[in-house]
């Protein structure tokens, strides 16, 4: 175990490491780089992942690409915030507009298994009317997918994920029972609850990917609440310990450490592979599909960087849609002091939910909203309280000594889709050499109209259960989408419904920056489940003699 | 912000002290003179035999003394979990101290009448059984959310505190066959002995299944053995059932392997539980958190005193066929 | 401020060896406690001012040895760890800190004609005071955004450096890593036996006894 996932790659020599045994490894094929495989995968998180172990399982031949390293959560993971910040993309971007994001912790992993691998595990559905919400509800776009088709892969990502949720859950419609068991909530997530049936609103557990009873060598939950910095003992279901495995076990290669900095083009105009960083130097895989799952800012960044004298403006941009229409969700909470102890680090941060303003549409904003129970651990709490509450000093320290009695509500929202929110090249390079990423974001009427509404309700909610010293945390926003968004044609859309660009009829974009509207929920199941999707898209298109090989 | 200290020291020491002595109750309560086929009277007996009536009063105890055994430890398992946040948390222990205590005695105890403090205790056990119950339920309705499956999971069980009814019944059923005056069939409420403790034992571990089905759906069935406590006990409680209802002389040897696979099964469920307890993360080194939040390891032979119970009552029906 | 000791006699530390820690969580725990203490990135004078910085934004009692925040810091920027985002506005974060330092030191002398770090407690918040409001003298940030730069590295980089260290854990009774064993109890007003206990008002020395005995 001398070795350094983050210095050296582990997947190699025919083995890749076995995730669930101390530096254990597991067979893994290799393919010739010169020789080109059916599929390359850039990017192995909730979209890459569930794509790889699918179209390896079919039989094709995939390559899976990762930037970051291929840890062993149980010898790699350690329980602490600042150590742990290895799980996530620190090479810098810059951010601008009027509300620059933060990026880094809540939307950006660099490893294989990506974000899953420090997500909090949320796995929600969308509310069916969202996949045609221009048409329905008046805001956003159409997506080209039909949501009873949506349904059965949610359930297929449900199934192979454990999502451990509750017997029946309240909103929308009928769902298939969750795989396992809801956990058992914590005194932060009862504060919800009691603060909802106090305003008349439902509430549930929230559906999480962690196990709450054994499934193969993931032990249950032991609620140490350390979830969104790595789960050190594999009972989070992320990539890196489902579908990876499976990709493996039917074929796929893993390439850990292996940035891919530009995807090349053949004279007709096709894709034929990608050239990679690994071990200090540059290679190139060849390949007859490139599939993009890098997420909204590396993968709208490297279809840029790809630019050719064909192509000059970026691949699959023939829209020149690429960058654009990013969205975050607003992440805005309301914190308060309760008399008794609660202790909100045990167990995972968000275990109970209510999604009453995603179903409720007498309001007068655009789109949905949930918000959940919090548990942040100590830094991650005192940027939010220093940061929200311009605290230092004495005061700061007083303060943080209500840790163990804090609770909070944090909402998931729909921003909408807007052109100028973007990703797009800047002057600066990374270590690579490439032209970093500059994400650029501003609120609008509507994204700040429902915050507002949002802190009131949970204000509200929180007043009702007796927290006392109440503030909002008016400034943070979460997960990312868009930049790549799909459509049912090619002039406002990058790629169609089963995420195949327009202009590239063998590359492909998976991952949330297809989404053309983003949700009140968190995004990571909706991606699995359309990742999941067009893997069978794929083969019925391989099938049908659509596609080239 | 007493009520967040943790049992420690003493109570630590009195569980560990309380726990050993179950395990050795039980021990000596399954290996202490088991029935001896050879003396069972054929199943026509012309005349009730008395040396029958305590044989089949000491198996009673045996049974209502593993009941109480696995409750013991089970309920001193759970409240420290809960943190004895109530004192009255502390009754089922020494109530089910107290049962095993009068168990093992009257396990022991060759003579024909009732004994007035195991009389005393097994009533007191069966009264505790029925609080308990009304505890439990007060403690899951005021939970936020009420009667769901969170509080039924994750809240106090609700079918827990009948164990130790059933052990204070079984008890008391078993001082009324005692008491049986020679040359008379033994009659409870009324009713042939080995009917009314078939029935009792049949529902008991009707129960028992409810609560063993409850927490392993919540365990997701993950393993499929986890099936068997859902399906063999009802067949065990139906034949049983059946022989303690239906007419006399009819073949009981199904039952009867039906209930002794039964009472393995609750001896077999302890061991699977404490496997399940060394897989879970940290296995036995985390002790401190897989005991509580694993498996529970004393709960399964609670099947093992029903079905004990049942074995008796088949017991009672051969030796006393009432028509 | 009131130094009470909400949690007294808990040492997070002395979890070290129990199942709350596992071989991973010691190497980045020894790792954070030896810290150097002497500057590698930045100069003597930096350094110094840095040092003040620290000591009004977190300001911690003499009761206890300080945690080195200034280490932490300089770490940071030997290391050149980032964040994986940079408000466009702002140099990145080497350039920044050694701008932003010399800022406040060039201000501390236009405006009293010392040192920053030989300033008095009051005058140190005032300076800070006006970097965070944005009423800084321009003259002495060469363009770089004084408000900002408070908010993005001054405020963000010494608090996660304080809270990252298990001296804060055991002052606002964080329970500290946790895994294997993570926690059992999960509910109000309940604790797992390695949980901190909170005192009350007194009975000071009862608590003090249990969280001695906490692993």
């Amino acid at each position: 175990m001398s070795d350094d996932p983050m210095t050296t790659p582990r997947a190699m020599r025919g083995r890749a490491p076995d995730v669930f045994h101390p530096g254990g490894w597991v067979p893994m094929k290799e393919y010739p780089q010169r020789e080109p495989v059916d599929f390359v995968v850039i990017g192995t998180g909730a979209g890459g992942g569930p794509l790889i172990a699918r179209l390896a399982e079919r039989g094709y031949a995939v390559i899976g690409f990762d930037a970051g390293p291929y840890f062993r959560p149980l010898e790699d993971f350690a329980s602490d915030e600042t150590s742990q910040s290895q799980l996530f993309w620190t090479d810098e971007r810059l951010v601008d507009g009027a509300n620059p994001l933060r990026l880094g912790s809540n939307n950006s992993g660099r490893a294989v298994g990506g974000s899953t691998v420090h997500y909090a595990m949320v796995s929600l559905r969308f509310r069916p009317e969202w996949f045609k919400s221009r048409t329905l509800l008046g805001y956003g776009a159409d997506w080209p997918l039909d949501w009873q088709e949506m349904w059965r892969y949610y359930a297929q990502a449900e199934r192979d994920l454990a999502i451990a949720g509750p017997v029946s859950y309240p909103w929308g419609p009928k769902r298939p029972r969750y795989p396992y068991r809801a956990h058992e909530i914590n005194g932060a997530a009862e504060v919800l609850a009691r603060g909802a049936e106090a305003m008349g609103y439902q509430w549930a557990e929230t559906p999480l990917a962690t196990v709450s009873a054994p499934r193969g060598e993931s032990p249950p939950c032991v609620y140490r609440g350390f979830c969104r910095v790595g789960c050190s003992t594999n009972a989070k279901q992320s990539q890196l310990v489902t579908y990876i495995p499976r990709a493996l076990a039917a074929g796929a290669e893993i390439r850990d450490l292996a940035m891919v900095g530009r995807i090349a083009v053949d004279a007709a105009g096709r894709a034929c592979g990608v050239h990679y960083h690994r071990n200090g130097a540059w290679h190139f895989q060849a390949a007859r599909n490139v599939i993009v799952a890098g997420y909204a800012i590396e993968t709208p960044r490297l279809l840029l960087n790809s630019a050719t004298d064909r192509f000059p403006e970026g691949l699959a941009n023939g829209s020149g849609l690429v960058g654009r229409y990013l969205m975050t969700q607003s992440n805005q909470a309301v914190y308060g002091v309760m008399d008794e102890i609660v202790r909100w680090n045990k167990g995972p941060p968000s275990l109970t939910i209510t999604e009453h303003w995603n179903y409720e549409d007498r309001k007068d904003f655009h789109g949905g909203y949930c918000w959940m129970a919090q548990g942040p651990l100590p830094v991650e709490w005192s940027a939010a309280l220093s940061g929200s509450r311009r605290l230092w000093g004495a005061a700061l320290r007083e303060k943080m000594g209500d840790y163990n009695h804090q609770v909070g509500l944090k909402m998931v929202g729909e921003m909408l889709p807007h052109f100028d929110n973007r990703v797009s090249l800047a002057d600066e390079t990374d270590r690579y050499g490439l032209p970093i990423a500059r994400v650029t974001y501003s609120w609008h009427d509507n994204d700040k109209a429902m915050i507002q509404h949002a802190l009131g309700e949970m204000q509200r909610s929180l007043e009702l259960v007796g927290a006392r010293d109440i503030w909002r945390q008016e400034n943070d926003t979460n997960h990312l989408a868009g930049t790549a968004r799909m459509g049912s044609d090619g002039k406002s859309s990058v790629v169609d419904a089963d995420c195949r660009s327009w202009d590239i009829p063998n590359l492909w974009i998976c991952d949330g920056s297809v989404f053309p509207t983003t949700g009140g929920v968190n995004p990571s199941l909706t991606i699995t489940a359309i990742a999941l999707r067009t893997a069978d898209r794929i083969c019925e298109l391989h099938r049908a003699g659509d596609l080239r090989f | 912000m007493a009520n967040t200290a943790s049992p420690d020291g003493a109570p630590r020491a009195a569980l560990a002290l309380l726990g050993s002595l179950t395990g050795v109750a039980l021990v000596a309560a399954l290996h202490s003179r088991s029935p001896a086929p050879a003396t069972r009277p054929s199943m026509k007996a012309p005349a009730p035999d008395p040396a029958a009536a305590n044989r089949a009063a000491r198996r009673l105890n045996r049974a209502a003394g593993t009941l109480a055994a696995s409750v013991l430890l089970d309920s001193a398992v759970e409240h420290y979990r809960g943190q004895f946040e109530n004192r009255m948390m502390y009754t089922p222990l020494v109530t089910a101290a107290m049962a095993l205590g009068v168990s093992a005695h009257g396990t022991m105890d060759q003579r024909q009448t009732s004994h007035m403090v195991r009389d005393t205790v097994y009533l007191l056990t069966a009264l505790v059984g029925v609080i308990g119950t009304g505890f439990h339920l007060y403690n899951v309705r005021r939970k936020v959310g009420g009667i769901s499956w969170q509080n039924l999971f994750y809240g106090a069980p609700v079918g827990a505190p009948m164990a130790i009814g059933l052990s204070g019944l079984l008890g008391y059923l078993s001082e009324r066959v005692r008491e049986t005056p020679p040359g008379q069939r033994p009659m409870i409420w009324g009713l042939p002995a080995g009917r009314a403790v078939g029935v009792a034992s049949g529902l008991g571990m009707a129960g028992t299944v409810g609560e063993a089905g409850l927490l392993h759906f919540r365990g997701r069935f993950h393993d499929p053995f986890m099936y068997l406590p859902v399906a063999m006990p009802p067949v065990a409680a139906l034949a049983l059932g059946r022989s303690a209802l239906g007419p006399t002389g009819e073949d009981r040897r199904a039952t009867r392997w039906w209930l002794r696979a039964t009472a393995i099964l609750g001896l077999s469920g302890t061991v699977f539980h404490a496997i399940g307890v060394g897989r879970d993360m940290g296995g036995w080194r985390n002790w401190q958190q897989n005991i509580l939040n694993g498996p529970p390891i004393p709960a399964p032979p609670a099947f093992t005193g029903l079905a004990l119970a049942g074995l008796a009552a088949l017991g009672l029906l051969e030796d006393h066929p009432d028509d | 401020m009131t130094d009470r000791d909400r949690y007294p006699g808990y040492d997070v530390l002395a979890k070290r060896h129990s199942l709350s820690w596992n071989d991973a969580t010691r190497k980045a725990m020894d790792a954070r406690l030896g810290v150097p203490r002497e500057p590698r990135f930045l100069s003597q004078a930096e350094w110094a001012t840095l040092v003040a910085i620290c000591e009004r934004i977190v300001p911690q009692p003499t009761s206890r040895p300080p945690v080195p925040l200034a280490g932490y810091i300089d770490q940071k920027l030997n290391d050149d760890a980032r964040s994986g985002f940079r408000n466009a506005a702002l140099p990145p974060q080497r350039e920044a800190w050694k701008k932003g330092l010399a800022a406040f030191e060039a201000e501390a002398r236009l405006r009293h004609d010392m040192s920053f770090h030989c300033l008095d407690g009051e005058r140190q918040d005032e300076l800070l005071r006006c970097a965070e409001a944005g009423r800084s003298d321009a003259s002495a940030w060469d363009g770089m955004e004084a408000s900002l730069f408070f908010s993005e590295h001054v405020m963000n980089d010494i608090i996660a450096a304080y809270y990252a260290h298990p001296t804060s854990w055991n002052e606002i009774g964080f329970g500290g890593p946790a895994g294997p064993r993570g926690y059992v109890r999960m509910r109000r007003n309940r604790r797992d036996p390695w949980e901190p206990v909170e005192a009350g008002s007194g009975d000071e020395a009862r608590v003090r006894r249990e969280n001695m005995r906490v692993r």
